[in-house]
């Protein structure tokens, strides 16, 4: 007796190759099914080295180690930006530095880094006791609130007084 | 079995391409994994896992563009061919100085892409990472071919040089670069640092650094920028800081593709009319009010807050 079901398998699978093969090679098909198994395999390597990259926790938890740093950021993203003021966030995740001038850049965390955008007018910004809610025109940057404490109150007072051109854009840049 | 010989594949390499680039993938993928278990150790802050991947799908999204217009290339350089002046002989020599003028014509086009407004907003992607690990080599552009990057490469067919040697040593330089994006190696042998563009001289290249601004533009050989006055070596006293003067902020990948574009289109728009062309052609940074934040412009304005003026 010969087991029919094993051997319409075998046929099945036989059968599938063959379709395989033939659409590979056919000059209207083949190279669009082939740049489709590229990017499959590519997207599957992709979300397995994101995944691996989260799983030894890398990039970790960054914070703003204290009023130093903070300052060092702000001239990092302004060089030569020399820092007079500086209130840093309680969770140290954002910070506000001013100069002798009365420029202010505000500092927030990107990922395992810091981005720094000036901050030119009082629009948007918004005092709740202790939290301060910032606003630099660049939608990229996004609002950021900060729990700056008893300091909150003195820096909004002072932020109110910015009256600069708010950037609707970023400008083209060097590199 | 009959493996084909060096000389046969040389030639089959010239007359139809052989992209090396594919081969390559496997040992991209085994290299990330054992830079992420190097920055694991040593380093965990050198990777990012939302950066690497935006960095990775810009890479795939990038060879899918060239995939799609690879076939435009390849017609443009057939052309040129096709007319040519001269025909340079496909023997060991001549694949040296193909490799070779083909790196000098990456380091024009390269220095073009970060002094050209219109090349930099093609190119911008591959320097907005904040980090610089193994997965920014592969954070490559969607838009070089609108961009006409490809001009600057072809060109040797129409002097005799056959396109798929072109396209072969093309691979090459690619492949090669790939392994420069680490921070895992200080500094390589004196002798190779002075010849060869190594990791440390490219760090320099991804600085944000006023002093490393618009530096090291090489693909392989980094005499040319020895040799066009662009070199600026690596200090252990101001540590490389990577990215851009202005720092995305975000890993969302359609920003990364094309915000330059869309920034020209902004400024465009609003400058006056004897003033748009400018922002396509002029350096990054340039406005047409003087405004201007040009790498030469923080520069200047770096060492001018430097005590004395003038840094070491």
């Amino acid at each position: 007796m010969t087991p029919q079901p094993q051997a319409h398998a075998v046929e099945a699978h036989a059968h599938l190759g063959a379709t395989i093969a033939a659409l590979f090679a056919r000059p209207d098909v083949g190279p669009w099914l082939m740049l489709a198994v590229q990017v499959t395999v590519s997207l599957i390597l992709i979300l397995a080295l994101y995944w691996l990259a989260r799983a030894m926790r890398l990039g970790g938890d960054v914070r703003i180690a204290d009023a130093a740093h903070a300052a060092a950021l702000a001239e990092a993203t302004f060089p030569g930006f020399a820092a007079e003021e500086i209130t840093v966030d309680r969770a140290r995740i954002g910070a506000l530095v001013r100069n002798r001038a009365g420029h202010v850049v505000l500092i927030r965390r990107h990922g395992a880094r810091f981005v720094g955008r000036e901050l030119t007018h009082h629009k948007g910004i918004r005092l709740d006791r202790h939290t301060l809610t910032l606003e630099t025109g660049d939608p990229r940057f996004g609002p950021l609130t900060l729990d700056l404490g008893a300091e909150a109150q003195t820096w909004a007072a002072s932020l109110r007084r910015l009256h600069g051109e708010m950037p609707d854009h970023v400008s083209g840049h060097a590199s | 079995m009959n493996l084909p010989s060096i000389a046969a594949i040389a030639h089959q390499a010239a007359a139809a391409g052989l992209d090396i680039v594919p081969f390559a993938v496997p040992l991209f993928v085994l290299a990330i994994v054992l830079e992420m278990v190097w920055a694991a150790r040593h380093a965990p802050g050198a990777y990012e896992p939302g950066d690497t991947l935006t960095s990775l799908l810009m890479g795939l999204g990038s060879t899918i563009a060239g995939g799609l217009v690879a076939s435009a290339i390849v017609v443009a350089a057939g052309w040129l061919y096709a007319h040519r002046v001269a025909t340079v002989p496909v023997v060991w020599w001549t694949w040296i100085a193909v490799f070779v003028v083909d790196d000098f014509n990456y380091y024009w086009f390269h220095r073009t892409a970060h002094r050209v407004r219109w090349f930099w907003a093609s190119h911008v992607n591959h320097h907005s990472s904040q980090h610089y690990n193994l997965s920014t080599a592969l954070r490559q552009t969607w838009t070089g071919f609108p961009a006409l990057s490809f001009a600057w490469r072809i060109w040797p067919a129409f002097f005799g040089v056959a396109p798929g040697m072109l396209l072969t040593v093309g691979g090459i330089n690619l492949v090669y670069q790939f392994w420069i994006h680490t921070e895992a190696v200080h500094r390589m042998p004196r002798w190779f640092e002075a010849v060869m563009n190594t990791p440390s001289h490219h760090r320099v290249h991804h600085g944000t650094n006023p002093r490393y601004l618009d530096r090291n533009y090489a693909g392989v050989l980094i005499v040319w920028d020895r040799l066009f006055k662009s070199f600026e070596p690596e200090r252990d006293d101001d540590p490389v800081r990577y990215g851009i003067v202005h720092q995305l902020g975000t890993f969302a990948l359609t920003t990364v593709a094309f915000h330059e574009w869309r920034a020209i289109g902004r400024d465009v728009w609003h400058a006056p009319l004897l003033a748009k062309l400018g922002y396509l052609v002029r350096e990054p940074g340039w406005r047409h009010d003087g405004n201007h934040t040009t790498s030469a412009v923080i520069r200047e304005r770096w060492r001018a807050a430097q005590p004395g003026g003038e840094p070491d």
